[in-house]
């Protein structure tokens, strides 16, 4: 699974591997409370922060199951860092993949995240040759379920209180996607150029 | 919180008890089926495969760590013939959650001796145990399984379509789940 083309642009957005720099912008969002509530590894401190980074600088490329590609999500134009996007291989055998983000609050509800999943969706199932894609989230973070409908996942399973997420009682919803279920919506191709005839 | 409960368990018409050496023959009658085995992860069991299944659960009968299981054998109160297996596993100590079991030879299919067995795990993991949540789990197309999760009162939390494979094919599988909010309610009507 080589060959992969980076970056990748979206209408409004570049995903590209992040970098050293960037630092002080992941710090920006990554460390306010309405991110904070929803991330399995809590990155309050800078500290913290530091060393997620350097964790997401490493994830550039899928090899083998259980790695992951971390992409930042970077405005054209102004070049702002708004958020992040990764795709997990989490199994060969059964083709299983998993989507997870974040996102600046202030720039959310801009369609940015709509766009970044679609680009990955796209690389999953194209270019990963991905079979099923699911997403994680919990039951109270209701812009992600939005997101997940607007994409078409399927709502596939709802957890009620089956684990201890930051101190109590979570409801984890699942949503995912088949390779099958995606492509029939899935932007056209373009016909290919053909001389003209007559 | 280490659990070892008395034995056997009573309900109106069954006795759950360990299994023992002198359940081979009884076993392999229900485990050695192709029909028993079609939605469980073993292929059918040879005769010598069900002794040293049996070997394991004679000391699966209490929880002490996490991961730790109770395998029951039923046997019928008024003649005392193996029906089937029921168990229960401790899958998390932090958060109490447990997850139910079961087998039943399909001679016995029908009478609710299912229904009656697995309502007795229920007591145990919710009451001695003190369990927050039991899940079960089953094939979508094990129709009679997930029926019987719904008859104890179990919630469908999960519908996960080919997100692994089983025997060789895409699988299609069902959660369900019960609280124990949930079953004092049924418990205490």
């Amino acid at each position: 699974m080589s060959s992969l083309r980076l970056p990748i642009e979206t209408d409004h957005l570049v995903l590209r591997p992040f970098e050293r720099g960037d630092l002080d912008a992941v710090r920006r969002y990554h460390t306010l409370s309405s991110v904070q509530r929803y991330v399995e590894r809590p990155t309050r401190y800078e500290e913290d922060v530091a060393a997620a980074l350097a964790v997401m600088r490493s994830q550039v490329e899928l090899h083998r199951p259980g790695e992951t590609l971390t992409l930042a999500m970077v405005r054209r134009g102004d070049a702002l860092l708004v958020g992040h996007v990764s795709l997990k291989w989490s199994d060969a055998t059964a083709g299983q993949g998993e989507l997870r983000f974040a996102i600046d609050p202030a720039q959310s509800g801009k369609g940015y995240l709509t766009q970044a999943l679609t680009a990955m969706i796209d690389l999953a199932f194209d270019h990963f040759r991905i079979h099923r894609l699911m997403v994680r989230c919990d039951g109270r973070s209701h812009h992600s379920i939005k997101l997940m409908q607007k994409l078409g996942m399927r709502l596939e399973a709802h957890y009620r209180e089956h684990a201890l997420f930051q101190g109590e009682w979570d409801e984890e919803l699942h949503f995912a996607m088949l390779d099958r279920e995606w492509r029939p919506t899935a932007k056209v191709q373009d016909l290919p150029m053909r001389v003209r005839v007559a | 919180m280490a659990l070892h409960p008395d034995f056997p368990l009573q309900t109106e018409r069954l006795r759950l008890r360990p299994f023992t050496r002198g359940d081979v023959d009884g076993v392999f009658a229900y485990r050695g089926r192709e029909d028993v085995a079609r939605y469980l992860f073993d292929p059918p069991l040879s005769r010598d495969e069900c002794a040293l299944a049996i070997q394991q659960r004679a000391t699966q009968t209490g929880f002490f760590e996490e991961g730790d299981r109770i395998v029951l054998a039923v046997e019928t109160a008024h003649d005392g013939k193996l029906v089937g297996e029921v168990s229960l596993i401790w899958r998390s100590v932090e958060a109490r959650q447990g997850e139910l079991g079961w087998i039943f030879h399909p001679d016995h299919h029908g009478r609710g001796y299912a229904t009656e067995a697995t309502n007795a795990l229920l007591d145990l993991g919710f009451g001695p145990a003190d369990m927050h949540r039991i899940f079960a789990r089953c094939d979508a197309r094990n129709e009679p399984s997930w029926r019987l999760m719904e008859r104890l009162g179990m919630r469908r939390e999960a519908h996960f379509r080919e997100h692994g494979l089983f025997k060789g094919l895409w699988d299609e599988e069902f959660y369900y789940a019960i609280l124990r909010d949930e079953w004092l309610s049924l418990r205490h009507v």
